[in-house]
């Protein structure tokens, strides 16, 4: 005997039950999808970044040691893995000067982490690429990258470029023209003045050493002169010379160049060849 | 007459009923829509012109949904609806692009990846998209074992 239609309809066929099944499968999963976002965007707001103040340390290798201590304080509902920060100092023609990354592996959500990211900038490395380093500030060009696995699913980066300050630390050198004194019969002295600013971040403890020669590059004397500059101060003093009194050395003493041998601790460099006269 | 007089009585509840049902759901979707927005504003601002294609998506979406409601118990219901399903998967296919969502601000560049996201939410509408399909399947094999039922 065969059903009339409104029968036919109101029962359906065996596929209404998979529909249904299928359309609250699918309901269940949109909903999960949804909550699951709204709780990684709501994490989001309980995220916090604190960056420290940071420090300048010079290492005994030459190098000067820059640290960024970084808090994370992670309040949301999701663990952050694959943590990282990275670091690139580059010069104004893109040469890489230095490259450092920090990688924290977890941070457990309800936990927070200070991390100290450390960028080591190798100051003999960069006097190589220019003695502008030392003598002329400069802009360096960093690089910064930090990025991290949100919720343990969604990958996110985020990175800025700006430019960092390089402050010389024998800015300005410069050597005075030379005032003669006698001293004694054989022997006259020798006075140049000598100065500087110290526009690094570190202060510089060393010695300068300096030779004079005469218009025949004969060497006529050396002094060395020992200096503690604190940074951004300047230096002013007197580098004084014993030279032998004759006729010739006098004579040609008129004009001549200086070399400049510099042992600053983190640098040593020379001769820098001053003309005087 | 008397029949007859019951039968236009019930076609006029029921295509009040539809419109009834298609107007409150029209309206509860802009409503979800209206108070989520402002929300997610700051979010979706970070990514140009994605503010005023999510609107043209709500309009397009809740027009299908009315066209749907209104076409109930026809195969036109399932046209519409398989049509969202599809209009769906299409804006989330040319949105998010290959689902890396990259946005500077200033001097900032956010870049982040919501293939998983995205992959998930095009598995899903690709659920809802068979569902559509099987239903309205299912809608023409009904009404085919109703109409031999009818056959002497």
């Amino acid at each position: 005997m065969k059903k009339p239609l409104s029968t036919v309809l109101k029962e359906g066929t065996a596929m209404n039950v998979p529909i249904r099944m299928l359309g609250i499968a699918t309901s269940i999963f949109w909903v999960l999808l949804v909550v699951f976002i709204a709780l990684a965007a709501y994490s989001v707001k309980d995220l916090s970044f604190d960056f420290g103040e940071p420090q300048f340390t010079m290492a005994p290798e030459g190098e000067l040691i820059f640290s960024l201590p970084l808090s994370v304080d992670n309040r949301g509902y999701y663990s952050l893995k694959e943590f990282y920060l990275s670091t690139m100092f580059s010069d104004a023609e893109g040469i890489e000067l230095s490259r450092a990354e920090t990688f924290v592996p977890v941070i457990p959500h309800g936990e927070s982490t200070t991390i100290v990211h450390n960028v080591t900038l190798s100051i003999d490395s960069l006097i190589e690429k220019g003695k502008q380093y030392l003598f002329n500030d400069n802009n360096l060009n960093v690089s910064v990258t930090a990025g991290l696995n949100f919720a343990e699913l969604l990958p996110a980066q985020i990175s800025t470029n700006f430019t960092f300050p390089w402050g010389a630390p024998l800015y300005n050198f410069a050597l005075g023209e030379p005032s003669y004194g006698r001293l004694n019969s054989t022997h006259a002295t020798v006075a140049v003045p000598m100065s500087f600013e110290n526009h690094a971040l570190f202060d510089i403890a060393g010695n300068i050493r300096i030779e004079l020669y005469d218009s025949v590059d004969s060497l006529l004397g050396e002094s060395q002169t020992i200096i503690y500059v604190p940074q951004y101060s300047a230096y002013e003093g007197n580098v004084e010379f014993s030279v032998p009194l004759n006729a010739t050395a006098s004579s040609a003493a008129q004009n001549g160049h200086f070399n400049v041998y510099f042992d600053i601790g983190l640098v040593k460099y020379g001769p820098l060849v001053i003309p005087y006269g | 007459m008397a029949e007859q007089q019951e039968k236009s009585k019930n076609m006029v509840k029921d295509v009040s009923f539809r419109v009834l049902k298609a107007t409150l759901k029209a309206i509860l979707v802009y409503l979800l829509y209206f108070l989520l927005a402002p929300m997610l504003a700051p979010l979706f601002g970070l990514i140009p012109g994605f503010m005023e294609s999510i609107e043209v998506f709500v309009a397009v979406y809740i027009v299908l949904m009315i066209l749907s409601d209104l076409t109930a118990k026809t195969v036109f219901q399932y046209f519409f609806n398989t049509a969202r399903a599809l209009f769906f998967m299409a804006y989330l296919l040319l949105s998010m692009g290959n689902g890396v969502l990259s946005t500077t601000y200033e001097n900032f560049s956010l870049t982040v990846n919501l293939t998983p996201f995205y992959t998930v939410a095009v598995l899903l509408s690709l659920l809802g998209f068979a569902r559509t399909i099987l239903q309205a399947i299912n809608f023409m094999h009904e009404k085919a074992e109703a109409s031999s039922n009818l056959q002497p």
